[in-house]
């Protein structure tokens, strides 16, 4: 994200309404909150402050896009499982329900001894406390060769967005019986399993109209997210398609061509006919800028997540170091709902309860044939502690498995409406 | 006739009234904030105004039918290993807050 785009300063008109014809607003007798990043985290975040403040908060959403697709349930929209627009959401629900103001601009600056953010249109809106939920950044440079510009060739798709759909055209348009190659991050990243599923989904989509077609996952890493539950179904659903090479096999991936599709490793050079590249991630960039970094991410107060580095500032989701929760829009979305109960608390003096955090990860291996993974989680001094958790287990029954694919599109309706609406 | 009905009805309000503070009077350390506060651990996934599918709405459900139901994922005789997670950590006052809460919803 190299070249900021200017947007056009539009606050919803029922939000603006709202807020203008709230003299105390004007005069700055109401706290105010400021949420930058309208995903899993920010949205939750915005919609429990203003809900269960009753107007007593004022809560600003900054979010660059008017509509946002989401991450998760993007590699069902790979495999046909799901229309594109069903990922699509708006953010009326948040402005009209809940009174929140919606503000469509980037936010490029944090201010942190004014308490101020400063917008892409030279705006600035001040805060009391201020949460950021950002998302992740790509580190294109941690594949020598990828780049912003081979992005096009070798979609990350990551972001959700238009370079999904990138990806799907041209995993339909493959030729036939040619090779796929998935690249999937280093840890940490955004949705552990999501580069299996992605596999997955290809795989489900070459089934019906490539079915020599080859895929070959070359992994920086050694092992990964329900390994054994994405390889038994890769051997079940799609024998023979399916190779994935671990880093200590193929030695480390040297170079990429994306001119010539070529992956050069220590093992072989592989030619790919299509191909998705997911780079090393950090926290998104306002973070940075808002100095609440360590490295590439955020370390966190585990019981409030306030940044460590400044306690009117809170990150939530991909950005946070919220160890051992993984990166997901489950746990961004539990953490909003502990930083909203503490922000609140702190400014006007409602009641702040013991945290509790938890997270389940739903992957669809093949039509019908749905896996989890979940925790419970509790704060400590050192860390968010991971209390309980249960995985899906090999050789499960076909009607179990039909029941947590079910069980996943009722969570999919479930987090969007609690984040939306 | 008209008389009658009036009556009928206060009667019938008045058991409904008595049944709902007989079931609340159960609710040993009940607090209704703290109810909607966990309440939104379970909108994650039971989404409040849809159809409910593939994950059951739970809004609208009676208070007796929901402890018998968070018991029974609790001690593990009702199958569902999300729910098992969600009951395992919930002791009994959270679950009679999260009862009084949902009580309190139409």
């Amino acid at each position: 994200m190299t070249k900021m785009k200017r947007r056009t300063f539009v606050g919803l008109a029922a939000a603006t309404t709202t807020a203008l014809s709230m003299p105390s607003i004007a005069f700055g007798a109401l706290p105010r909150v400021v949420v930058i990043g309208g995903g899993a985290g920010g949205a939750t975040a915005a919609k429990y402050i203003a809900k269960d403040s009753k107007g007593a908060i004022d809560v600003t959403l900054v979010e660059a896009s008017k509509r946002y697709y989401t991450c998760f349930f993007s590699n069902l929209y790979l495999g046909d499982f799901r229309a594109y627009g069903s990922i699509g959401h708006n953010y009326y629900g948040l402005a009209v329900n809940h009174g929140v103001n919606m503000v469509h601009e980037w936010a490029l600056s944090v201010n942190n001894a004014a308490k101020k953010v400063n917008l892409g249109s030279g705006e600035s809106i001040s805060y009391d406390k201020l949460v950021i939920s950002p998302g992740i950044d790509l580190k294109f440079e941690s594949v020598n060769g990828y780049s912003a510009e081979a992005q096009s060739k070798m979609p990350h798709a990551w972001k959700s967005g238009t370079q999904v759909q990138l990806l799907k055209n041209q995993v339909k348009g493959m030729k036939k019986g040619g090779t796929f190659v998935m690249v999937p991050p280093p840890n940490p990243y955004r949705c552990p399993p999501g580069p299996y599923e992605r596999v997955s989904m290809i795989a489900h989509q070459f089934k019906k109209s490539n079915p020599t077609a080859k895929i070959v996952i070359l992994d920086p890493k050694n092992k990964f997210s329900k390994q054994g539950l994405f390889m038994e179904g890769w051997q079940k659903h799609y024998p023979g398609m399916i190779e994935w090479i671990s880093a200590e096999t193929h030695g480390g991936i040297k170079k990429i061509n994306a001119a010539t599709m070529e992956f050069e490793t220590d093992l072989d050079t592989f030619k790919a006919d299509a191909a998705s590249v997911v780079p090393a991630q950090r926290a998104g960039r306002i973070a940075m800028n808002a100095g609440v970094n360590n490295g590439d991410w955020c370390p966190i107060v585990p019981a409030s997540m306030q940044a460590q580095a400044d306690e009117n500032i809170y990150v939530l989701g991909d950005a946070s170091i919220a160890k051992s929760m993984p990166k997901s829009g489950f746990s961004a979305n539990s953490q909003a709902k502990v930083a909203a109960n503490h922000i609140r608390g702190s400014l006007t003096g409602s009641k702040v309860f013991t945290p509790r955090f938890a997270n389940t990860c739903w992957s669809l291996v093949a039509t019908n044939d749905g896996i989890k993974v979940g925790a419970n989680y509790k704060a400590t001094d050192e860390k968010i502690d991971k209390t309980s958790g249960f995985i899906s287990k090999t050789g499960e029954d076909s009607n179990l498995r039909k029941a947590t694919y079910e069980e996943s599109i009722g969570w999919y309706s479930g987090i969007t409406s609690d984040m939306f609406s | 006739m008209k008389s009658k009905f009036i009556l009928l009805s206060i009667v019938v309000c008045f058991f409904l009234m008595n049944k709902s503070y007989a079931d609340q009077k159960q609710l040993v350390g009940a607090d209704a904030d703290y109810g909607e506060h966990l309440f939104g651990e379970c909108v994650t996934c039971h989404n409040s105004t849809g159809l409910g599918q593939g994950i059951p709405k739970i809004t609208g459900m009676k208070t007796s039918q929901f402890i018998t139901k968070i018991l029974a994922y609790k001690t593990k005789e009702k199958e569902n290993a999300v729910m098992q997670m969600v009951a395992e950590r919930l002791g009994e006052e959270e679950i009679n807050s999260l009862a009084l809460y949902l009580s309190k919803l139409k």
